[in-house]
């Protein structure tokens, strides 16, 4: 038994250091800096520099981070502009340490402005821009290496790759298991909420509406979010179980306002193909670039000094548990997860439900027993007022805001309720929170909310 | 292999293309009915109504000949053209959202700037266009300027030429911005019932949002911050009777009536013809019959708090003003009764009619 389990390490760690093509992560690499520029570019078309970090008067911060503040127009401006720049050159691969850990500092930064803002998207690419900040994904065609030709590798420990992989697995796999829940696999809910949204389509559009379609869905989405990877990593199963991925997420990517992800999903994918297939891609994009391919071999492997091996093993079995169990810690809370969000965030559960929420605000002057109802459009952006009504601990900010608006208008020690309703797959909406409670003597904790009511 | 990847993408992006310039719809319509009876049984007929009661109100004010029964119909037909005006202000989207009409702003900005008007009447120089008069135009200026004292000193007043160009000019400035909405709506109304979908810029979308925030103007404006049941910037304010809609003609809640009952009739789906077609109501009717997951019916739900709504305000015997001062307990329970509409519609009518509200990328809520 111990002798197996050494045995099993052994191997682990063998594979671990031993080497395979840095095709695919060179690939993965330029894939991943041309989407990030196409993000970004979209996103400041769009408008939403302005419409998320400068028009708001108020933000929502993430526990503990309050001190992460937006830097004004012309400052968040150059943050994107930065973000374009060192996309660019991660593609590129010119100066690329420096690009990635610009990129990785400066996205998460942005994600981290505004809580009402969050996007499992945005942490997966969070947390890719990370391990690509660790990654040698500069070592072949790149600039890095066309300035100083000692750099080329062909050759990376099967960590590297096996890390994207790793996070890319886990996005599906844990989809999959939020999946497993009674309303999404027994009631097709919200499935057929959302189906029937699009029964206008031509063609399909009339089976939106029926609800076998609406149990195929589910089912069928649950089943692909928890195959999927095994299925990519499979050699016999990878072909047909690509096209799968490719037809699921263009469904999807039509179905829901998804953005870029779809797409980020599609090519990041490529990742689980041979190292061949990558070596051809390479070749394609020289021969459109007439790089000439040199004969000289260059020096192979990523030889890292000892204290570095040692230091990278616990590191990164550290970073793949945190990954594992941060999903879980829902269950550490009482109540329906669904209903309290407590531990809901950076557990990929993307596109789970149809929660909608109203929330009325009510100052209380203490002294004069005045009452008012607040207008939430003079303190919120629509997108802050309606991620704010479903999720309790924003609930508790924007009552510590509105406590900060309102002390500085010259009214201390509001006394400051709520009555929020939520409406949750299609059930009717129901209170959400103990109305009577003074929201502005609770502090927010990691601790259990005992004053949201139960579903 | 890279065949294989790239007759992926084919496939990937024919669905893509195939599915994003769809036909035209042929039976499986799902909205066409609802905007189709919208457009031709609602709207226009509504805006069409108010064109004549402007016409009308025109006429009243040039057959205005210092006589107590002219300016009594003068006053009425105000009265009814003000009512009709409540028919429409949800329709703020599409042509009435153009810039050059704004009609929510320029015609019912209240409470109105009696100083403002008086100076401008003085002045005779004053350009209608700016923003800066929305305060001094509109229903909201005609409401003073024809009810603000008694008969006598109206008399008085309106012998002023001055004055009767600027009552005038509010009424024609309506009938300006009327008209190009009406006429836009000719075109317009192939948009509105071609832009199926719900994601931000398909007319579900606009329609309900619009429907919501007339909604919620009501509530607020027409009711809780007159009332003081309502805050600026967090800070409760007192009841203040001059924030009331219509006060020198006292029909603010009459006008709130009339406001529900149009918000009523289009979630039935009842035209100004008086036949029940298509509605919101049918819609979410059609939902409760489909999904196994309903609890109670939404659809009743709504249409009923829409009766308990018009029941609450219909009670009270005098105006808003008057109300405030003397019963304020009455209006926080017809207060409470409007507010619990807001959840239905906000939560619960949306999340079916799955409209999207945010502009920006979400992945699931």
């Amino acid at each position: 038994m111990v002798t197996n389990l050494k045995n099993y390490t052994a191997t682990f760690i063998n594979w671990f250091h031993s080497e395979t093509s840095i095709a695919p992560l060179v690939v993965f690499r330029i894939i991943f800096g041309l989407m990030m520029f196409a993000s970004t570019l979209r996103f400041l078309l769009k408008g939403w520099v302005d419409l998320l970090f400068i028009q708001p008067t108020n933000f929502f911060h993430y526990y503990g981070l309050e001190w992460i503040k937006p830097l004004g127009e012309i400052g968040m401006y150059t943050v994107f502009a930065l973000l374009l720049i060192s996309s660019l050159f991660i593609a590129v691969g010119l100066f690329y340490r420096w690009a990635t850990i610009v990129y990785f500092v400066l996205f998460t930064y942005v994600e981290l402005i505004d809580i009402t803002n969050y996007l499992n998207h945005y942490y997966f690419i969070s947390l890719v821009a990370f391990l690509m900040c660790l990654l040698p994904a500069h070592r072949s065609l790149s600039m890095d290496v066309w300035r100083n030709h000692s750099l080329e590798l062909y050759k990376t420990p099967n960590w590297t790759l096996g890390l994207l992989k790793f996070q890319l697995g886990i996005v599906y796999f844990f989809a999959g298991i939020a999946k497993l829940n009674y309303d999404w696999l027994f009631k097709a809910m919200p499935m057929s909420i959302w189906l029937q949204a699009k029964a206008h389509w031509p063609l399909v559009g009339s089976l939106f509406t029926e609800q076998w379609v609406a149990y195929s869905f589910s089912w069928i989405g649950c089943i692909f979010d928890l195959t999927i990877v095994f299925l990519l990593l499979s050699k016999k199963w990878r072909n047909p179980a690509y096209i799968v991925l490719v037809l699921f997420h263009v469904i999807t990517g039509l179905m829901f306002p998804i953005g870029m992800f779809p797409w980020i999903m599609i090519l990041a994918t490529l990742i689980f193909f041979s190292p061949d297939f990558h070596q051809k891609i390479i070749i394609f994009i020289q021969s459109i670039l007439k790089i000439e391919k040199r004969d000289v071999i260059p020096a192979n492997s990523v030889l890292l000094q000892r204290f570095k091996k040692r230091v990278l093993l616990p590191f990164l079995a550290l970073y793949i548990f945190v990954q594992l169990v941060i999903p879980f810690r829902y269950l550490l809370y009482p109540g329906q997860l669904f209903w309290t969000e407590q531990g809901y965030r950076f557990s990929w559960r993307v596109m789970l439900m149809e929660k909608a929420g109203t929330a009325f605000f009510y100052v209380t002057d203490p002294i004069t027993g005045n009452r008012g109802e607040v207008d939430n459009s003079q303190f919120l952006s629509p997108t802050q007022e309606k991620m704010m009504a479903t999720q309790p601990d924003l609930i508790l900010q924007y009552a510590h805001i509105i406590k900060r608006e309102v002390e500085s208008r010259g009214l201390q020690n509001p006394i400051i309720n709520a009555e929020v309703y939520v409406s949750l797959n299609g059930s009717r909406s129901k209170l959400f929170i103990d109305p009577e409670i003074n929201l502005v003597i609770v502090d927010d904790s990691f601790e259990h909310k005992d004053w949201i009511l139960e579903n | 292999m890279i065949r294989f990847i790239i007759s992926s993408f084919v496939l990937g992006l024919f669905l893509l293309t195939s599915s994003c310039c769809p036909e035209p719809p042929v039976d499986e319509v799902d909205y066409n009915d609802l905007f189709v009876n919208m457009a031709d049984n609602i709207i226009v007929p509504r805006y069409a109504e108010l064109q004549t009661e402007l016409e009308e109100l025109e006429e009243s004010l040039d057959l205005y000949e210092g006589t107590d029964l002219s300016l009594l119909l003068l006053q009425n037909q105000f009265k009814v053209a003000y009512h009709t005006w409540q028919k429409v202000s949800v329709f703020e989207f599409g042509p009435a959202a153009e810039y050059s009409a704004l009609l929510r702003a320029n015609c019912n900005t209240f409470p109105t700037n009696n100083s403002k008007i008086e100076a401008n009447i003085t002045s005779t120089e004053y350009n209608l266009d700016f923003p800066s008069n929305y305060e001094a135009k509109g229903f909201p200026a005609l409401d003073y300027l024809l009810f603000h004292t008694n008969t006598t000193d109206l008399h008085n007043e309106l012998e002023s030429e001055n004055r009767l160009v600027y009552l005038r000019d509010c009424i024609t400035d309506m009938q300006d911005r009327l008209a190009s909405v009406v006429l836009a709506w000719d075109s317009y109304r192939a948009t509105f019932i071609g832009a199926i979908g719900n994601d931000q810029n398909s007319s579900l979308s606009l329609f309900f949002n619009q429907y919501l925030y007339d909604y919620e103007k009501l509530k607020r404006d027409k009711f809780a911050l007159p009332a003081g049941f309502a805050t600026a910037f967090g800070i409760p304010l007192n009841a203040d009777v001059t924030m009331v809609e219509a006060p020198y003609s006292h029909m603010s809640l009459d006008l709130m009536i009339t406001n529900l009952e149009s918000l009523e009739a289009i979630y039935l789906g009842v035209g100004e013809d008086g036949v029940d077609g298509v509605g919101i109501f049918d819609k979410l009717k059609e939902y409760n019959a489909q999904s196994t997951v309903v609890e109670g019916d939404l659809a009743e739900a709504i249409k009923t708090q829409f009766v308990i709504c018009k029941a609450e305000i219909s009670n009270f015997e005098n105006d808003l003003a008057t109300e405030i001062e003397t019963n304020i307990d009455a209006l926080q329970n017809a207060s409470s009764e409007l507010q619990k509409m807001v959840p239905m519609l906000k939560n619960d009518m949306r999340s079916y009619l799955s409209v999207t509200v945010t502009l920006t990328d979400s992945d699931g809520d």
